[in-house]
């Protein structure tokens, strides 16, 4: 692992676990609820709620990164759960389900009092549906309305025009969910909702969103990287999960800050840049070394992903006379842009341009089916506006089929034949 | 001239709004063959054979006659596959394609899902009324739901020939029962009746009775390897066989609703609740002597219930198999020794359960 070059990346990561920490005390010592979260959630609800939530993906990216993830996947294989099942979404259910057969994490996860979920994929109410049941927790499921009208620079709609982005019937449907499930917040945490603070909510996460906006602006238009894609990933990461808070927002302007700071005094990721990639996909959570290994080799540094770019692009809503729609045409299809035709393969070729990406690394997800979809269209898409595309084969949190070493000598090799000449 | 007729990816689109706006359904099922047109759009291990070859066929014009290709939400890779054939248009790979419309049906328990599920069934049948300019009333549609629940007691005629003391094989019953969704009600009653009058007439059959499980299968290819050892299929999940009947559609002052209503619960397949074929699966035990478990390489859900269905299963003493290839396929010469030595050990409970 490549050290840290910002201190906002170690004020994140430190954050991260004293939070965490206090979670665990909460619910431990102070029997107080918190939830377990798909990350498309609209977590602001939970926290306005007074319930802490775990994110379902960053748990199981912890899981990775600590290296326990093959225990638990070795012990879902034995009992039976057959390899092309998706294992990123089902990582942090198995260290509930088999707790013998690793060791997660800072302790593990306490028992939730609420699961929720937006049913995207297939498999997620499956997923989910066993975890609760392993938990005896109770589920919330938030169904995933279809989008028939399919707008095709969606970002350039999302900020102003949020009403036109997601057809009337699907945004009222998203609407009375978030409703319902507000009535479940509001009975587990005996707390009425406040429509007031949920605005205030939305409003300070736009702010956020506008300073990771001046980030992505920083690093798409200073000469070189200001900063690694890794750190990039924990400072704005670590700030998505409690978005709108008040560390966020400030945690946010620091690390902009010292982006900035870094622009100014012409300070950059890996000196003597000669190759923008971007990584497109989800993290390489058990390999996140692999982001920096062809800098000194080749100057070849990892400017973009989609954790930072998707928050201006993905989160922001102005005009919030009514929250809870504006919040309800976030949810309606996000993640979605990320991965299918026709929104993914516009909106990356567009991000590419604007940050003058010379090779892209496309993941292609061993187990993730869901996420694996659209992959042949945004390559398609990045070759044809003169980006070179390399497909990386691996999961994001399951180790035991990647082999470092023969996909560091593919990339070395893209680079030197497609990306260098 | 040829009758005008909807294409659709998967028997969750309700027949009866489709008769009632003047059309025939054709719902699509997967075969073996190549798809080396869908395969440039199609990323490989996702999506089921059926899909395939919609896309293949829609990209090479073979669904130009279509009056429209109707996608259900019904699962991830079917709402997948109509987002590709939309931008498969917008793009300009293909120009002679019918349109290509999403039937948006929710399948989970959320409050406010019945109500959707109903305004987005309203949608469909305006749509396809538009195209085809008959607009049917209530009554029309009442028609319909009373053609379709004669179709659907026929089909329970049918399956009544398979429970308890078999006296037809999968192989032969499973195309019987899939007709449902294509035949004209009357046809297809008529079809029932004539079958039946013959199955009724049959000695029981001899062997082990299976249960056909996991992803829902869309043809008998599997009823037949399994049938190849002596065992007789006596049921199987999905909406092409033993599911192809359901519940009737119940009288409401609103057809609409009662279709929807019928649809969502009824249509198995992905997004199903893990619930509701769980339910219908212990039901089914009590009936069979061996259970085989398909899971293609795409699936990404009923793997889900396999530990749990292979506890009850051991808890039971029903001995099971796990077929991991693709329905289409012969299964592979270890799967076979695996259905071998599967009903070599349910014929031995078998008799010493019936001496």
């Amino acid at each position: 692992m490549a050290e840290k070059q910002l201190d906002t990346t170690t004020a994140a990561s430190a954050f991260q676990k004293q939070w965490f920490g206090d979670l665990r005390r909460r619910v431990f010592d102070e029997r107080q609820p918190y939830a377990l979260l798909q990350a498309d959630v609209p977590f602001e609800l939970f926290d306005l709620a007074g319930i802490p939530a775990v994110s379902n993906q960053w748990w199981a990216s912890m899981i990775a990164a600590k290296r326990q993830a093959p225990q638990f996947f070795d012990a879902m294989d034995a009992d039976g759960l057959h390899g092309d099942l998706c294992r990123y979404c089902s990582l942090g259910y198995a260290s509930t389900r088999y707790p013998g057969a690793g060791e997660p994490p800072w302790g593990g996860l306490p028992t939730p009092r609420l699961l929720c979920a937006r049913l995207t994929c297939d498999c997620i109410h499956r997923v989910f549906e066993l975890w609760a049941d392993a938990f005896g927790a109770e589920l919330f499921e938030i169904d995933h309305p279809g989008a028939g009208d399919l707008p095709v620079r969606w970002w350039e709609l999302g900020r102003h025009q949020w009403r036109e982005l997601v057809e009337p019937h699907r945004l009222a449907f998203m609407v009375s969910t978030l409703e319902s499930l507000v009535e479940r917040l509001e009975a587990i945490s005996g707390r009425a909702f406040d429509r007031n603070a949920l605005r205030e909510r939305l409003e300070l996460v736009n702010q956020q969103e506008e300073v990771f906006d001046q980030v992505r602006q920083l690093i798409a238009t200073a000469p070189e990287c200001p900063v690694r894609m890794t750190e990039q990933i924990t400072n704005v990461m670590a700030t998505q999960w409690v978005r709108g808070s008040e560390w966020a927002l400030a945690h946010a302007r620091a690390f902009r800050d010292e982006v900035q700071q870094r622009v100014d005094a012409g300070v950059a990721a890996c000196p003597g840049e000669r190759a923008r990639l971007m990584w497109v996909g989800a993290g390489l959570w058990h390999d996140t070394a692999f982001y920096t290994a062809f800098e000194s080799s080749h100057r070849a540094v990892f400017v973009w992903s989609m954790y930072l770019a998707f928050g201006p692009d993905g989160y922001i809503r102005y005009g919030l006379d009514d929250p809870m729609a504006a919040l309800a045409s976030r949810t309606a299809s996000f993640n979605e842009y990320l991965h299918n035709p026709p929104w993914a393969a516009e909106w990356i070729v567009h991000q590419a341009r604007e940050h003058r990406i010379s090779g892209a690394l496309v993941l292609r997800p061993r187990s993730m089916k869901p996420a694996g979809t659209g992959r042949l269209f945004i390559e398609r898409a990045l070759e044809e506006a003169g980006i070179p595309v390399l497909p990386i084969e691996a999961d994001v949190v399951d180790a035991r089929a990647w082999d470092g070493d023969a996909a560091r000598a593919g990339v070395r090799s893209f680079l030197e034949t497609r990306v260098l000449q | 001239m040829k009758e005008p007729f909807v294409i659709a990816s998967w028997p969750s689109v309700p027949v009866e709004i489709v008769r009632a706006a003047g059309f025939r359904a054709v719902f699509v099922r997967g075969a073996p063959g190549p798809t080396p047109t869908a395969d440039r759009h199609l990323e490989q291990g996702i999506f089921p054979g059926r899909l395939r070859h919609l896309v293949e066929s829609a990209l090479t014009g073979r669904l130009s006659d279509a009056a429209r290709i109707v996608i259900p939400r019904t699962s991830d890779t079917d709402y997948k596959c109509f987002l590709y054939l939309r931008e498969c248009v917008r793009r300009g790979v293909t120009s002679a394609l019918p349109a290509v419309i999403l039937f948006d049906l929710l399948q989970s328990c959320g409050a406010h899902v019945g109500a959707y599920d109903a305004a987005r069934t309203r949608a469909l049948l305006d749509e396809l009324a538009s195209i085809s300019g008959r607009t049917p009333s209530a009554d029309d549609l009442r028609q319909e739901i009373v053609r379709a629940n004669a179709a659907r007691a026929a089909a329970r005629r049918l399956l009544a020939f398979r429970r308890i003391v078999p006296r037809v094989t999968g192989t032969e019953v499973f195309p019987l029962l899939a007709a449902f969704w294509e035949l004209e009600p009357e046809r297809y009653v008529a079809a029932v009746d004539g079958a039946a009058s013959a199955f009724a007439k049959r000695s029981a059959l001899r062997g082990p009775r299976v249960l056909l499980t996991g992803a829902p299968v869309d043809g008998p290819e599997l009823h037949r390897a399994i049938e190849s050892h002596g065992a007789i299929v006596v049921a199987e999940v999905g909406p092409w066989g033993s599911g192809a009947a359901g519940d009737e559609v119940r009288q409401h002052d609103d057809p609409i609703v009662a279709l929807a209503d019928k649809y969502r619960a009824d249509a198995v397949g992905a997004r199903t609740p893990a619930a509701s074929i769980r339910h219908w699966t212990a039901g089914m035990l009590d009936d069979v002597d061996a259970v085989v478990v398909s899971l293609p390489p795409e699936d990404a859900v009923f793997g889900w219930d396999y530990p749990a269905l292979r506890d009850m299963l051991q808890a039971r003493g029903i001995p099971h198999v796990c077929l991991r290839g693709d329905q289409y396929q012969a299964p592979t010469a270890e799967e076979h020794a695996q259905l071998d030595a599967m009903i070599s050990t349910a014929s031995t409970l078998q008799e010493a359960r019936h001496g």
